[in-house]
């Protein structure tokens, strides 16, 4: 599996925050428990959101917390493109664009190659098939080889005849696939310039309960679906149920205790608790980001 | 078990004050409350829980104690005194919550819930409307005690090795807090205009506690 480089860049586009490079993608999943939400579409069919792929949005929760372990670093995207595009010489430009053709045919071959190879097999099968079918005619008939070689060699030819025609056809090799590539990396540089990177992401007051669960090993999703800030999985939200249905507060906030009836009711419904938690004010200090204090809630059943 | 809460009980327990006859016979519940010594408004509807919990849920040796948190001090704009808080402690009759994992012990071992000795359990008496904070749910956790000490506990039947076996695990769970942390008991009642006196129970965890398999 590749390891991307450190710290892998996160683009800044438009007030969110994506990810684009598919190793990155898997990377800070696996290893920092960092899942994102992806988001791409067909460009001309964005209605077909069943299934999407790259860009990965990241929360900006999620992107802080990156870059505050050091894994990566938010740069302006709009301001690295422009700058690679007007540092691009015209050699660099068609050596990519010639590399991109040559990717294309490479993948056209790939592909024309594995549909004669199926094509080889379908065309096998048929021929099994027929022998077989030929072998179970046999016996009846006492001297029918003259019949027997009829069909032999009809079948012979017929499947010489498409195995030509088929050759014909994966000749196109001048004709390649369009490839677009999901990064803009290699033209432009992997690494950005100082100026081009930016400060830590705006986070909202929650961040503190986020990256307490985050650091107790909880993979934590968007939660609008269950009615809620973020959802908590135990493990990989592939593998695993969540186990809660996170909202934060401040330590001082004043809220009805319905919220919390209403949240462990919710809870207890998809069989999950409600936990509710912020960041502990204690007298002395002025509020310590580690310090977060949570409560879980669920219906007492009586 | 002795709860050690300043200060001590300030009500006495209320199946003592026995309703007296009455000739327009309002009911058990209006009569406890009003023969019931200091009214405040949530004194008595801790007693309207305390009865539900009595009455209702069969509990046994409930008791009704005062709570005085330390008073949230960035708050100077508020001219309101820090209302005392109750809080009930009381044995139900069947466990009330059983942490998922321990539930998983209980069942490798052939134990059951009958087998286990019922604990005192808290509960927060809170009416709906009322407005509250992490610091408050805090502060009612940091006093509530840690638990009694499993030793004395006396074991005997067949199962007495399963079960000395599982209150040594318990109180190991207590302190790595495998089995939850600090839990009580959030009962919230409907008392305002139109309300009917509901009573509702939530299980409220210190902590992240993974959440039963109902």
């Amino acid at each position: 599996m590749d390891e991307p480089t450190l710290p892998i860049p996160i683009s800044y586009i438009a007030g969110s925050y994506f990810l684009f490079s598919i190793d990155a993608v898997t990377y800070v999943r696996r290893e920092h428990h960092i899942c994102g939400v992806l988001s791409g579409t067909l460009p001309q069919i964005p209605q077909q959101n069943v299934f999407l792929g790259l860009p990965l949005k990241l929360m900006p929760e999620e992107a802080r917390l990156l870059v505050e372990k050091g894994v990566a670093c938010i740069v302006d995207e709009v301001k690295v493109q422009k700058d690679g595009m007007r540092s691009l010489m015209e050699e660099d430009r068609k050596k990519y664009l010639r590399e991109l053709e040559s990717q294309g045919q490479h993948a056209m071959r790939l592909q024309t190659d594995r549909k004669e190879q199926q094509r080889e097999k379908a065309l096998k099968k048929i021929e099994e098939k027929k022998a077989k079918a030929r072998k179970a005619e046999q016996p009846p008939v006492a001297d029918g080889p003259s019949e027997g070689s009829v069909v032999d060699l009809f079948a012979n030819d017929q499947g010489s005849e498409t195995s030509r025609r088929s050759s014909t056809v994966a000749a196109p090799y001048g004709t390649a696939m369009g490839v677009t590539p999901a990064t803009s990396y290699p033209p432009l540089p992997y690494e950005s310039s100082a100026e081009q990177r930016l400060a830590l992401p705006e986070v909202p007051s929650s961040y503190p309960m986020f990256a307490h669960l985050h650091s107790e090993g909880y993979f934590l999703s968007p939660g609008l679906r269950f009615g809620c800030q973020y959802l908590a999985y135990p493990g990989d939200p592939l593998r695993f149920h969540s186990h809660f249905l996170g909202v934060s507060a401040e330590w001082d906030e004043e809220f009805d205790l319905m919220k919390i009836v209403a949240g462990g009711r919710l809870g207890t419904g998809v069989k999950k608790g409600f936990l509710i938690g912020g960041a502990e004010k204690t007298e002395g200090d002025a509020g310590d980001p580690s310090s977060v204090r949570t409560f879980s809630i669920e219906w007492g059943g009586m | 078990m002795t709860t050690t809460m300043p200060p001590p009980p300030a009500q006495s327990q209320p199946q003592s004050n026995a309703p007296t006859a009455h000739p327009l016979e309002p009911s058990a519940l209006t009569t406890l409350l009003s023969t019931t010594a200091p009214s405040t408004p949530l004194s008595a509807s801790t007693i309207q829980i305390l009865h539900n919990l009595q009455h209702q849920h069969l509990w046994t040796s409930l008791r009704v104690h005062d709570l005085h948190l330390p008073s949230p001090n960035p708050n100077p704009d508020s001219t309101t005194p820090n209302d005392p808080l109750y809080l009930i402690s009381g044995i139900p009759p069947h466990h009330v919550y059983t942490h998922p994992d321990e539930q998983l012990f209980m069942l490798e071992r052939g134990l059951r819930d009958e087998d286990v000795e019922l604990d005192r359990m808290f509960v927060l008496p809170t009416v709906e409307g009322q407005s509250w904070s992490l610091r408050k749910m805090a502060g009612v956790f940091d006093s509530l005690p840690g638990g009694d000490d499993e030793t004395s506990r006396e074991v005997e039947g067949e199962k007495a090795d399963k079960l000395r076996e599982y209150y040594e695990y318990r109180e190991k769970a207590r302190v790595t807090r495998e089995w939850g942390g600090k839990r009580m008991l959030l009962a919230m009642v409907d008392r305002q205009m139109g309300g009917d006196g509901t009573v509702v129970y939530y299980v409220v965890h210190d902590g992240a506690v993974k959440p039963r398999q109902n």
